[in-house]
């Protein structure tokens, strides 16, 4: 719901481009049947987009193969080397569940800040955010010994009175992901309401997708009662998304900083980690949403200004976690506790250099770029910029799990690690599993809120005002902007 | 259910017939709108949703819930460690809020559908697909006495289409 979005008066200067609020304006677009035409255009199939599809499935279908040759053979073929018993499923969980968060902020915390720039970004963001979290879900699953066995973590009357440990920060990972998986599914689903009924309601529809978006629509009619209860229960999903994506990623590094091992057991984590989430699910909305505002013609939508208010969120996160870094360095220091230490100084200048370069490099160095305005406003350096941040964040996960776990207290812990195929094949296996997801969405459901966006567009008007009311948002005098 | 609908291109002038019909009591008035406008909201006047009371029932909940499910299921199988507490409720707190959460979310949605009365199998009389791409629809629910002097109204507005149903 965009109703926070005020377009600004004819009688104004034209603006800088790169003033706050100009970000909500859509000169380009000029009523609401543009609005609908063009947006219900990208929901026909292409070839690019066949072959798309064809890729990611291919993906997917290595990656089940994967899996199921290592159900048949064991969890050794995963290139697990003890004591490093948590390697690429574990790094891969936390990347997809970061990759998540940024769809909640967009949605839920950037709504609630009334960020006008989130209009036409957001559903497609959201998407990403619940696809996301399905992929992050499957991963602890995969990491299990037994898979079939995982619905021991959910607390449920069994004949063996049984339950889970209520103390662990696997149950507590098993609490927050569902909940997670669950709201932000029931949040897409519910801002999407109002676009299904204009799909149900728009001619030239085949009679079976007519019906399938009747029903998905659950007669929605666009009344004012409708809507009066639909703003108030919009209002209060991102109320309560707004601390759940604080509290998800937080609850997820508890699975690190509870354990007593070096590098991990710090109180730092929950910041750390969410920073650290929303910096990489900008990054994956960057890599998403720039190639679709070109293949789809909605360069007018997803504006420059868009894009431009995002990278200032990128930049403002990259900071955040560039922080956080070097207050990771400062507390190994000033803690004065020498296996500590030593572990910063292997993850850095030991064993692990190499990791740790590519992760202060795509995370803390190049994100500097955009204090550049002609860089932010470049679409092609974002989506270039987006792929080093995507994996800069996978190396981000890689560095905190695998050097502490190869390096504990004493030297007979020390080792190495090295993923094997079946963990290469898993990893490719979530990117086609995700994309799959995402590129069925963009086919069959709006990828731009088309009510959200209709509520920044001015209304026809009956009456032409002496001062330009449709400049001014359609407001009528002396009534409520 | 009778009454007459008025369909209109322009904002301004369905504002002006929501007006001019709650000046004239012509009876209940229902407006669809392709997207939610404040001019409208305004016009109609509305209570405040009853959404927020299913959002706080549900909240309170899913809150005691959390707390409960982990308390009972530590005393009912109890893991006694180094004579620590048995229920701790700060680890407990994190199932509070998550529980709180999705109960919460939930109820949310139970009230605007319970509220919104939806899913509905059948449309409302009155509904055309045109408002929810771009028109105005004013539907006034009245006689059929009182029908001709809702219709006046309307097209005095500027409604493009006025008709009756039932």
């Amino acid at each position: 719901m965009a109703t926070i979005a005020h377009p600004v008066p004819a009688s104004e200067e034209p603006r800088r481009p790169n003033i706050a609020t100009a970000d909500v304006q859509l000169p380009a677009v000029k009523d609401y049947e543009q609005v609908d035409r063009e947006i219900v255009a990208t929901l026909h199939p292409t070839v690019a987009w066949f072959i798309g599809l064809g890729v990611a499935v291919f993906f997917l279908i290595l990656g089940a193969a994967a899996w199921m040759y290592q159900i048949y053979t064991g969890l050794g073929v995963a290139g697990y080397n003890p004591p490093v018993m948590w390697g690429v499923y574990i790094i891969t969980f936390v990347f997809w569940v970061g990759i998540g968060h940024a769809g909640t902020l967009i949605s839920a915390i950037l709504y609630l800040f009334r960020a006008g720039f989130r209009t036409t970004i957001y559903r497609c963001a959201e998407a990403m955010t619940v696809f996301a979290v399905m992929t992050a879900g499957l991963f602890p699953i995969l990491h299990l010994g037994r898979p079939w066995k995982f619905f021991w973590l959910i607390p449920y009357p069994n004949w063996r009175y049984l339950w889970p440990q209520f103390k662990s920060p696997l149950v507590w990972d098993v609490f927050a992901i569902l909940t997670y998986l669950t709201v932000s599914s029931t949040f897409l689903y519910i801002g999407l309401i109002p676009d299904i009924a204009v799909l149900r309601d728009r001619e030239g529809i085949s009679p079976i997708r007519k019906r399938i978006f009747s029903i998905l629509a659950l007669g929605w009619r666009n009344t004012d009662r409708e809507w009066r209860h639909f703003a108030r229960a919009y209002l209060f999903l991102a109320a309560f998304s707004t601390p759940l994506v604080l509290s998800v990623h937080s609850v997820v590094s508890f699975d690190f900083a509870m354990a007593l091992t070096p590098g991990w057991h710090t109180t730092i984590f929950p910041p750390y980690f969410v920073a650290g989430a929303i910096f990489s699910g900008i990054g994956m909305v960057f890599t998403i949403i720039i190639p679709l505002r070109k293949w789809f013609g909605l360069k007018h939508y997803v504006t420059i200004n868009h894009l431009d208010a995002a990278a200032k969120l990128c930049l403002f996160t990259s900071l955040v976690v560039g922080c956080a870094y070097m207050v990771e360095w400062f507390v190994a220091w000033y803690s004065g506790n020498q296996v500590e230490k030593d572990f910063f100084a292997n993850r850095i200048w030991g064993q692990w250099w190499w990791a740790s370069v590519i992760l202060y490099t795509c995370n803390m160095i190049l994100p500097l770029s955009l204090f550049w305005q002609k860089l932010r406003r470049s679409p092609t350096w974002l989506f270039i910029l987006s792929f080093f941040i995507n994996i800069g964040m996978w190396f981000e996960r890689f560095v905190i799990v695998i050097p502490s776990l190869s390096h504990e207290f004493e030297p007979w812990q020390w080792t190495s690690y090295r993923p094997t195929w079946v963990d290469y094949a898993i990893l490719a296996g979530s990117f086609g599993w995700f994309s799959m997801w995402f590129l069925l969405f963009i086919k069959q459901l709006p990828v731009i809120a088309i009510s959200e966006v209709k509520e920044i567009i001015p209304p026809k008007l009956r009456r032409t005002r002496q001062h330009g009311i449709a400049a001014a948002g359609g407001h009528l005098p002396g009534e409520h902007p | 259910m009778r009454g007459v609908l008025g369909a209109f291109r322009e904002i301004d002038a369905a504002v002006e017939a929501i007006e001019a019909l709650k000046r004239d009591k012509l009876g209940d008035i229902r407006v669809f709108s392709p997207t939610p406008r404040h001019e409208l909201e305004h016009a109609i006047d509305a209570p405040p949703s009853p959404v927020r009371r299913y959002t706080l029932i549900g909240g309170l909940a899913g809150l005691t819930f959390g707390y409960w499910i982990a308390i009972w299921a530590s005393d009912y199988w109890p893991l006694v460690v180094g004579g620590k507490a048995v229920a701790s409720w700060i680890p407990y707190t994190i199932f509070g809020f998550e529980v709180m959460v999705l109960v919460g979310a939930l109820s949310t949605v139970a009230g605007l559908f319970i509220s919104s009365r939806v899913p509905r199998l059948t449309m409302m009389v009155g509904y055309d697909p045109r408002f929810s791409h771009g028109d105005y629809g004013v539907w006034v629910e009245c006689t059929p006495e009182r029908a001709a002097a809702a219709e006046d109204v309307l097209r005095a507005a500027g409604a493009v289409e006025v008709r009756r149903e039932r």
